[in-house]
């Protein structure tokens, strides 16, 4: 039995999956965070740190973290990575100008081999904006149908109405859990 | 060092909460629900709490006791994981907090009727350059919490600490959190944070089932206010840092 296969038991026994939601600055991981657990979202401020909540989701033990996406903050992901299973890619729907930036730093990730076991989600937030581009835009903007080492999904959602996110972190989960608890 | 409390839902009055906090019981905390969960919600742990375990449950950790605690220079998660009540003392001082690690919240909400059930926020701690105003060295390392016996009846908390470093990076910090009524022990948590950022302020919210108790273990910790206590220890690079204490009475509203 290999190391792989004995931390796969392991994890199995627990059903554990630790998620981590990174994206630039004010794309609204806070926001989805807590929308899904049910917390007031009407006063939040830039994430200067991590802000990590566990849950308990469809039977698996969910560890999310949210860690601030400001240019300063980004060189410390990396200290996220290990034993992520899941990273959610958090985008400005809105932010049009940035969304270079954005196709950047997502790839710059994708590259990283301490997330090369990771499913992608991303999230094409803040649809309920008025000029925010459409899932499918993103998915062209961020070249996501380029993506051959992970997984991925994308789905529109908006924070603030909470709108998809379940859908999205269903996903996210089902596949995590196709992935690694019945792998063998 | 004051705590300002801004508890929503069943606020008590607001002149007791902002009471200084100190190694003598003087603070108080407050609130209280009269939620009656009764939802069926049939689910673990979320987080690797060792719940109802007495010391016999604990496999692999070798008991160990304050008393051989307190010799030793550095501590260790082992250690205190080995411990089998709270502790009569502090098991290092405020000085080893050298990562300038401060909680400036706690918060606790049902998550049944998501109402926020006690919050309460330290203001930035102004005195970090200046004045060191030390009366009781032991300050701001204690917490009294006074709830209703409802408290003891909900199903599903989440409970979020907050807090702020200093402008050292943290390369791996973790709490262990123990509560006991009398000797025994209700639950364990263990978290790990990891990393820090310097001059970080950060958030965990963990959101967990409540222990089930017995109605008689409800009925003797109603009945015997601050015999529930909990230890609160957090180490930096597995050695022991930061260790406060709290107690708690159920009594409240009676």
């Amino acid at each position: 039995m290999g190391l792989l296969t004995i931390l796969k038991k392991m994890k199995q026994k627990e059903r554990e999956m630790r998620l981590l939601m990174l994206g630039l600055d004010n794309a609204g991981k806070t926001t989805i965070l807590k929308k899904f657990n049910g917390e007031d979202v009407s006063t939040i401020s830039p994430t200067l740190g991590f802000n990590i909540k566990t849950l308990e989701h469809r039977g698996f033990k969910l560890n999310i973290w949210d860690v601030g996406g400001q240019k300063s903050l980004r060189s410390y992901w990396r200290n996220y990575f290990e034993s992520t299973d899941g990273l959610v890619w958090v985008v400005d729907s809105a932010d049009r100008l940035r969304l270079g930036d954005c196709r950047q730093e997502l790839s710059a990730l994708l590259l990283e081999e301490r997330l090369a076991g990771a499913t992608l989600l991303v999230f094409a937030n803040k649809q309920d904006l008025p000029g925010a581009l459409s899932k499918e835009a993103i998915r062209e903007a961020l070249a996501l149908d380029d993506i051959k080492s992970h997984h991925w999904c994308i789905i529109g959602c908006s924070a603030v109405t909470g709108d998809n996110l379940l859908a999205g972190v269903d996903w996210l989960t089902d596949d995590i859990a196709a992935r690694i608890f019945t792998a063998d | 060092m004051s705590y300002s409390c801004t508890s929503r839902g069943n606020s008590q009055d607001p002149s007791s909460a902002k009471q200084s906090v100190g190694t003598n019981p003087a603070q108080t905390g407050d609130s209280g629900t009269d939620s009656t969960g009764n939802g069926s919600p049939k689910q673990t742990e979320a987080m690797k709490v060792k719940k109802g375990c007495n010391s016999s449950e604990v496999v692999g950790v070798p008991v160990t006791t304050e008393e051989e605690l307190l010799t030793r220079t550095a501590i260790s998660p082992e250690d205190v994981l080995g411990l089998q009540k709270i502790t009569e003392n502090y098991l290092c001082s405020p000085d080893e907090n050298i990562y300038s690690i401060d909680f400036t919240r706690f918060k606790i909400r049902d998550m049944e009727t998501a109402t926020v059930l006690f919050e309460i926020t330290k203001p930035p701690s102004t005195d970090k350059t200046g004045e060191k105003r030390d009366i009781d060295p032991n300050a701001g390392r204690f917490v009294r919490y006074q709830f209703t016996p409802a408290f003891l009846r909900l199903r599903q908390v989440g409970a979020t600490v907050e807090f702020t470093v200093g402008d050292m990076p943290i390369e791996n910090f973790r709490m262990i959190e123990r509560h006991y009524f009398r000797e025994k022990l209700l639950k364990s948590f263990d978290f790990e944070f990891g990393f820090c950022m310097p001059s970080s302020k950060n958030t965990c919210e963990h959101i967990y089932e409540f222990p089930p108790l017995s109605e008689d273990t409800i009925r003797e910790m109603v009945l015997h206010p601050y015999e529930t206590q909990s230890d609160s220890f957090y180490f930096v690079d597995n050695k022991l840092v930061m260790h406060n204490k709290a107690d708690y009475s159920y009594n409240g509203g009676t």
